[in-house]
């Protein structure tokens, strides 16, 4: 079981690494989320499937995966697309690029009966995507196993997504609570990528 | 055998394998050619879906992440291009982004339009098969240029345990003229 002091302490070790020049390739770090990734982690089962963006290392955790295993593949080079079909983790580096997968497994779930549920993560800028209102509005309508985790740090890199978009309120935040949807808000510590310095390769 | 009869062959020959699903628009009713390709299926096993040609490959790979063999149809290269994002950057990727770990196999149908006896100008008639083999790293991209090619392209497909997927380029107007 995973606490937010050893979340933030694996993400706090990997920072030092990055910093140290030792990963040679991005990574995107948590920070804020601790306690409402946790609790939704509550209702995931080891049957259910994971999917995630470029910013995964809480979700393996707490999937499941070794911490150990896991900052080997940070380690690598793939920490933007974290992977372990064993745990049922699956992430991309693409921006919407899980949500419409997210779909996929859940059909897949239905049409053999198992006794499974996708988790997908996004963050807000992708949730207001027309691939992420697609996949939402199909997966409502045919009754798919799916529950969507937006998370809300507000901004995509560094632009706003209100100001950009326009909006007052996003369109999730009209609809909670809902049976598909969890949403929350955090505030990180760290920048869309790296930790803070700039490392010279 | 002909063209049209090859391919519908291989349709319903890979329908006998419970791990197939074939998805698309117009695989439940009547619509395009390849619609008749796959008429005598049973229902069970063809999944209509909306007008949404990213959502549709998405729902490929993860239909092929949950054990499925998907057979996506988009009747035209011109539409496949909608889902270029998901091909490129998931279905081909798969394997080498987990490090193997994944090792999904899809069916992907597409088409070079007919210009005959209808020509429904240049929107609707791109082959971009060499293209394509030039995006993909592991996708293996077959055009059926002949009749005797069809049934061991969909065969090899199926059978395949390289951990490619594979997309299968046919031409519209060989269903009538081959």
């Amino acid at each position: 079981m995973h606490s937010p002091f050893s979340l933030i302490a694996f993400e706090e070790d990997i920072a030092a690494e990055f910093n140290a020049g030792k990963i040679r390739a991005p990574v995107h770090l948590y920070f804020g989320n601790e306690e409402p990734i946790i609790e939704v982690f509550k209702q995931i089962r080891p049957q259910d499937w994971v999917l995630c963006s470029w910013r995964s290392h809480y979700q393996c955790l707490l999937k499941g995966v070794p911490p150990q295993e896991l900052k080997t593949e940070i380690m690598e080079g793939r920490s933007i697309s974290l992977c372990f079909p064993k745990q049922r983790v699956f992430s991309s580096a693409i921006v919407g690029g899980v949500v419409p997968i997210a779909a996929g497994v859940a059909l897949g779930i239905k049409r053999t009966g198992e006794d499974a549920r996708v988790y997908c993560f996004m963050g807000e800028m992708t949730a207001e995507t027309g691939i992420a209102h697609e996949s939402v509005k199909y997966c409502r309508n045919h009754g798919l196993p799916v529950t969507w985790v937006i998370e809300d740090n507000g901004k995509s890199v560094c632009t706003d997504t209100k100001s950009a978009w326009g909006l007052e309120s996003h369109w999730w935040e009209k609809e909670l609570p809902s049976p598909d949807i969890i949403a929350y808000r955090y505030k990180s510590k760290y920048p869309h990528a790296g930790a803070g310095q700039r490392v010279q390769f | 055998m002909k063209y049209f009869d090859e391919l519908k062959r291989s349709m319903e020959w890979l329908a006998e394998d419970p791990r197939t699903v074939f998805i698309g628009q117009a695989v439940e009713v009547p619509g395009t050619a390849m619609s008749n390709t796959v008429k005598d299926i049973p229902l069970a096993r063809r999944v209509e879906l909306p007008v949404a040609e990213e959502l549709q490959m998405g729902m490929t790979v993860g239909l092929a992440l949950q054990g499925h063999v998907p057979i996506s149809i988009y009747p035209r290269w011109n539409f496949l291009l909608l889902a270029v994002n998901q091909l490129v950057s998931h279905l081909d990727k798969l394997d080498i982004m987990s490090n193997g770990g994944y090792r999904p196999k899809a069916i992907i149908r597409t088409g070079i339009g007919s210009e005959r006896p209808l020509h429904p100008q240049h929107q609707h008639i791109g082959d971009f098969t060499e293209a394509f083999r030039l995006m993909c790293s592991t996708i293996e991209v077959i055009r059926l240029d002949e009749p005797e090619q069809v049934f061991p392209a969909y065969e090899k497909a199926l059978l395949r345990e390289d951990g490619r997927s594979t997309l299968l380029v046919e031409w519209g107007d060989f269903y009538s003229e081959k």
